[in-house]
């Protein structure tokens, strides 16, 4: 997604090269075709005007040089600057979750509907009305708690945060600050995850706490003087995931955001992502010298780290990379001009190059946190929370060591794929044809049958995916069966069928032919029909009787080398598809050698 | 008396006693009462009444939520606002064949204990004192019991917060009844204090106020914080058990006076209501047992954090934004910083309302809520603790395992007699002239009483002691509210000692006719 991004926006940026000056470069200077010597070489400037005009062809090198040094420079010195300077990554998450209903109010939580349609009295804060706390938008929050390892907490408690804002009705929107609903998780994150090289193979990011919480109404802004606000959105259940400030690099700080979603979505706990505005982060930044232990702030238990900022609402994943990057380089250059960084919190704008201060400490708000007096604690049963993790599906890191594991032995680039693809729709089917296919090819040897969950992943991801791909069409189990797939693959590796014979007959399937592969394969005749020994002695005798030469020559040199030469014309004479080099080798080997030929 | 004559006579005082300023909104003499009245008196008259209110006008507190009246919390910010729904409470009195004799005055969202802090002006007591001396007549609820005492409804429900209903029963001479926090649904009552406010009756006799509460004290599954039907009904299995049964039928009370309530301010009047009160208790065969409640005088204090605490976090909601009104001059250019909130707020609220605001504002804030907040949430514990301590029946909804150094079996009780107030009330000019020197304190100070129940969540219910005879013929009656405690879910208790003290006024009032 990531690396997406970054080609499309070189891409953007050659279309927006300005197309008049192209042209001008090419048609404005007579003067040097005339002086050119030869025709070929015309598109040449003289050397005066080199000066001030360079080619085109030139320029673009040069730029692309430039640039190349320019980065390289850059790394070496984010590289320099990273010896001696250790970044400290904390992430917020706001996660809207999978509801039917508000959080404390029977409200439907759609909201796509007219705007101001999905309101009850409480979500406006009516006087008079009362939270009714709906005990379904629970189970998300803790399915999402659960598949982040965390501790569920028996009682946890709702307090209010006060602060004045018109998307916010009540004046204080209810969270779990003080008790929240889960405590104590991880997520683990692998090179494959994305996480930046110097991170290794593997780390963990310990989850601090997971807490539910209230959305806030959507407003619009019509300048001058105009807010309109939709109320659907208000009360919308949200969990907020806090990690630990445990984070050292930009880049796993995007993939542990990246695969937290993922985690989220793979639970069915929230509905959309990042790109839907599902899914926002917050994340804080410190920085502190290699070694230094002594700086004075602690967050989440974790000391000795530099003051911090916030960077609030990042809203898609590079955003988040590039937002660390740039207030991490604004921070070292604070510190190195021997500055001092403030608590503050900042922003950023998507394409900018540095974050913006919103607010300093002064004006920072007094949430005046409270316990909700209206609000009966939660209580959440041990029964519950087992039965909840026992139906969880299996979490995608499980998945893809299953799959790289010796029952499968799938390569890192198959088995992601398969876990990613379609919500795990991929993978069942995948699991279907190895499942069929091992049982179809139950009579072969072991060793053979080894290979079975390999070959099924290319066809699933390669062949079939290809055929998708091509035909610019969304995922369907029903298009290829699990069955007929499981019988291609079966008749390839008994050899009644070739490789490419295999790819026509699964085509023809995927384009709607409905017959079971038996009866296709038999009534479009391409099953392998062996020839028989009549019809290789037949064969290889009129190969034999048209080289008579050659056939002494094999005879009284011992040139066994011009066999294979014999093979291919008994091939190229043979019915297509049917002749096999072994056995036309065997046949040759008796007609000329005799029997007991050596 | 008929039904209809009784409403015709409440709409007729309405009209006389207009400049008491008790109602906010009241009844137009043709309206759709007259109807609703008339079809209880003839469900009444074949003996098919739906309810003991069926018929009865009861008012209600312009904090409470009605769909066909306005419902202003005596609030600039709710000056012309008109609920979507209505109360809980409200739709439970008019299930039962009531009808609303109107809307209330209070001071603003409750906040205050005259009911001089109200957006429609002061409400006025009926009785004076000396030289016609205008009387507070106690709030926040002395729209409520000021048309009690008048005769402009049959009952009256208020809000009890800190003693909004008792304090006001006791300057008006009527029956003041908090019951046990969490048995009447709050839904559709204006939040003040959530963790505190209670809805209360206010009647002449306690007969009418137990009619009211018999109808309004039901589980209400959309007030959180509404005892659920098992808690409930494990609260009337542990009354129902031999020693708590038997209390007033075949064993005596035993009645705790709490010393730490005799208090050197406590008005003369008022100390000899209290001890007429214990004597003829205990001529009546009950026994007088002195108790200690060591944090009473924390409690005050305490009160004073939490509930505006609470309060700032509440009236954030009133922004102008959704509904209530909103000043006109939002954001002028003059002030830039200015948020359309702001003048909303700064113009709506009135001085009691943004005092307290300002308090919890402050209270909540980082750095002292620890403090503050943290702090008086540790005394209400205490609070709370002094009152299981000597009270015989336990705590029904703490459970067993808590630790609680209970008072041994003999020494427990089973009621607290003390009075509502330090003194009778006041005379208005005391309070609203600022020349007088009077503070926002002194005002507090009236709560000093009935703020331990309410952190407590306990049932209590002020009576009047009329000690007067002294001066008779003048309205300046000896206005004496004295207050009956009870333990949590003890609530029949207490109204059954309110009966116990109305007959004895009934034959005061008798011996004083028969001696004239």
């Amino acid at each position: 997604m990531l690396r997406l991004g970054l080609r499309q926006s070189t891409r953007a940026a050659a279309r927006s090269l300005p197309a008049s000056q192209c042209h001008r470069s090419y048609s404005s200077r007579p003067s040097t075709l005339t002086k050119a010597p030869r025709s070929v070489r015309w598109l040449q400037t003289s050397a005066s005007e080199s000066q001030d005009r360079v080619p085109l062809r030139k320029q673009l090198k040069q730029n692309a040089k430039a640039l190349k040094a320019e980065k390289r420079q850059r790394r070496e010195s984010e590289e320099a600057s990273r010896q001696k300077w250790e970044l400290t990554v904390g992430i917020e998450i706001h996660a809207q979750l999978n509801t039917e209903h508000k959080l404390f109010s029977r409200a439907p939580t759609s909201s796509t509907d007219l705007p101001n349609s999905n309101v009850a009295l409480f979500d406006l804060a009516f006087p008079g009305s009362q939270p009714e706390f709906q005990a379904p938008t629970l189970l998300p929050a803790l399915r999402a708690a659960i598949a982040l390892n965390c501790d569920i907490q028996p009682v946890s408690r709702f307090d209010r945060k006060h602060y004045f804002y018109q998307d916010q009705p009540a004046g204080y929107q209810i969270t779990q600050y003080y008790e929240p609903f889960a405590r104590n998780g991880h997520v683990d994150l692998f090179s494959y995850d994305g996480i930046a090289p110097e991170d290794g193979d593997h780390v963990r990011i310990g989850i601090k706490q997971v807490q539910l919480e209230q959305d806030t109404a959507k407003s619009q802004e019509y300048p001058p003087s105009t807010q309109l606000l939709d109320f659907n959105r208000v009360s919308h259940p949200l969990v907020e995931i806090i990690t630990m400030p445990q984070i050292h690099t930009p880049a796993t700080a995007a993939a542990c955001v990246r695969k937290i979603q993922s985690i989220l979505q793979s639970c069915s706990a929230v509905t959309t992502g990042m790109e839907l505005g599902g899914l926002r982060a917050d994340v804080n930044v410190s920085i502190r010298q290699r070694g230094d232990t002594e700086s004075a702030h602690e967050y989440g238990g974790i000391g000795g780290l530099g003051q911090r900022t916030e960077i609030k609402n990042l809203s898609s994943f590079k955003a988040v990379e590039d937002a660390i990057i740039a207030e991490k380089n604004r921070q070292i250059a604070v510190l190195e001009s021997g500055g001092v960084v403030e608590g503050e919190t900042r922003g950023w704008t998507i394409g900018s190059t540095e974050t913006r201060k919103l607010r300093g400490k002064e004006g920072e708000v007094d949430y005046r946190y409270m316990p909700d007096p209206d609000i009966p604690p939660l209580l959440i049963g041990a029964d519950l929370v087992s039965e909840l993790t026992n139906t969880l599906p299996t979490s995608s890191d499980k998945l893809i060591g299953l799959l790289m594991g010796k029952d499968y032995g799938l390569s890192i680039e198959d088995a992601k794929p398969l876990v990613e693809l379609e919500d795990g729709a991929r993978l069942e089917y995948y699991q279907d044809v190895v499942d069929i296919l091992r049982d179809l090819q139950q009579d072969q040897d072991p060793k053979s049958r080894g290979g079975l969950a390999r070959v099924a992943g290319n066809w699933v991801l390669h062949e079939l995916g290809g055929l998708l791909t091509k035909a610019d069409l969304p995922w369907d189990a029903e298009r290829v069966s699990a069955q007929s797939l499981a019988q291609i693959i079966d008749h390839v590796q008994r050899k009644r069928i070739t490789g490419p014979t295999a790819k026509q007959v699964l085509a023809m399937v995927f384009e709607g032919d409905t017959r079971a592969i038996p009866q296709l394969l038999d009534e479009e005749n391409l099953l392998l029909r062996p020839l028989s020994r009549e019809e290789y002695i037949a064969l290889a005798e009129t190969a034999i009787s048209q080289n008579p030469q050659m056939v002494e020559q094999i005879r009284s040199k011992n040139q066994l080398g011009k066999l294979g030469w014999f093979v291919g014309q008994m091939m190229r004479m043979g019915e297509k598809g049917r002749v096999e080099a072994p056995k036309a080798d065997a046949i040759l080997r008796e007609l000329i050698l005799g029997p007991s030929g050596p | 008396m008929s039904l209809l004559r009784e409403a015709e006579r409440c709409i007729a005082n309405q009209k006389s006693h207009v400049a008491l300023n008790a109602f906010i909104a009241s009844l137009q003499p043709s309206g759709q009462w007259w109807e609703r009245v008339k079809d209880a008196e003839l469900r009444t008259k074949q003996g098919t009444p739906i309810s003991k209110v069926d018929g009865r006008l009861i008012a209600i507190k312009d904090n409470i939520c009605t769909r066909d009246l306005p419902t202003t919390c005596a609030s600039g910010t709710l000056e012309a606002f008109v609920s979507p729904f209505n109360s809980t409470v409200v739709g439970q009195l008019e299930d039962a064949g009531a009808v609303v004799a109107g809307k209330t005055n209070l001071d603003e969202f409750g906040m205050g204990s005259h009911s001089v802090y109200s957006r429609f002006g002061p409400v006025r007591n009926f009785w004076q004192g000396r030289d016609c001396e205008p009387l507070s007549a106690g709030g926040s609820s002395g729209g409520s019991a000021v048309a009690v005492a008048t005769g402009q409804c049959y009952a009256a429900l208020g809000t009890d917060t800190g003693g909004s209903v008792r304090l006001p029963a006791a300057y008006t001479g009527t029956i003041g009844f908090k019951p046990s926090y969490g048995l009447i649904s709050r839904w559709g009552v204006v939040a003040y204090a959530n963790s505190l406010d209670t809805v209360g009756i206010l009647g002449a006799s306690t007969a009418s106020i137990r009619d009211v509460f018999d109808v309004v004290n039901q589980h209400d599954p959309r007030d959180p914080t509404n005892l659920s039907p098992l808690s409930r009904s494990r609260i009337l299995s542990y009354l129902q058990s031999p020693s708590c049964a038997s209390r007033l039928t075949s064993t005596p009370l035993r009645i705790g006076v709490p010393t730490e309530y005799n208090i050197s301010e406590l008005h003369p009047t008022v100390r000899r209501a209290w001890s007429r009160t214990l004597a003829y208790l205990q001529q009546q065969g009950h026994s007088i047992h002195a108790i200690s409640l060591p944090t009473t005088k924390l409690a005050l204090p305490a009160y004073y954090v939490l509930a505006p605490a609470e309060a700032s976090s509440n009236l954030a909601k009133y922004d102008g934004v959704r509904y209530g009104t909103r000043h006109k001059d939002i954001g002028s250019d003059e002030r830039p910083r200015g948020y359309l909130y702001s003048y909303t707020r700064g113009h709506g609220f009135g001085s009691e309302v943004k005092r307290r605001i300002v308090l919890g504002a402050f209270s909540l804030s980082a750095h002292a809520k620890d403090n503050y907040f943290i702090q008086a949430q540790r005394v209400r514990r205490l609070v709370q603790r002094d009152f299981d301590c000597v009270f015989h029946m336990k705590q029904p909804l703490i459970s067993p395992g808590a630790d609680i150094e209970k008072a041994p079996e003999n020494t427990g009780v089973d009621i607290l007699i003390c009075p509502t107030a330090p003194s009778p009330p006041p005379p208005i000019s005391d309070l609203i002239d600022s020349g007088s020197g009077a503070s926002p304190l002194d005002a507090y100070m009236n709560d000093v009483f009935t703020v331990p129940a309410s952190l407590a969540g306990l049932p209590a219910m002020s009576v009047p002691v009329p000690i007067n005879g002294e001066k008779k013929g003048s309205n300046e009656a000896g206005l004496v509210g004295i207050q009956i405690i009870g333990q949590y879910g003890d609530d029949q208790l207490v109204l059954k000692v309110g009966e116990l003290l109305e007959d004895r006024n009934m034959s005061l009032l008798l011996n004083i006719d028969t001696l004239s």
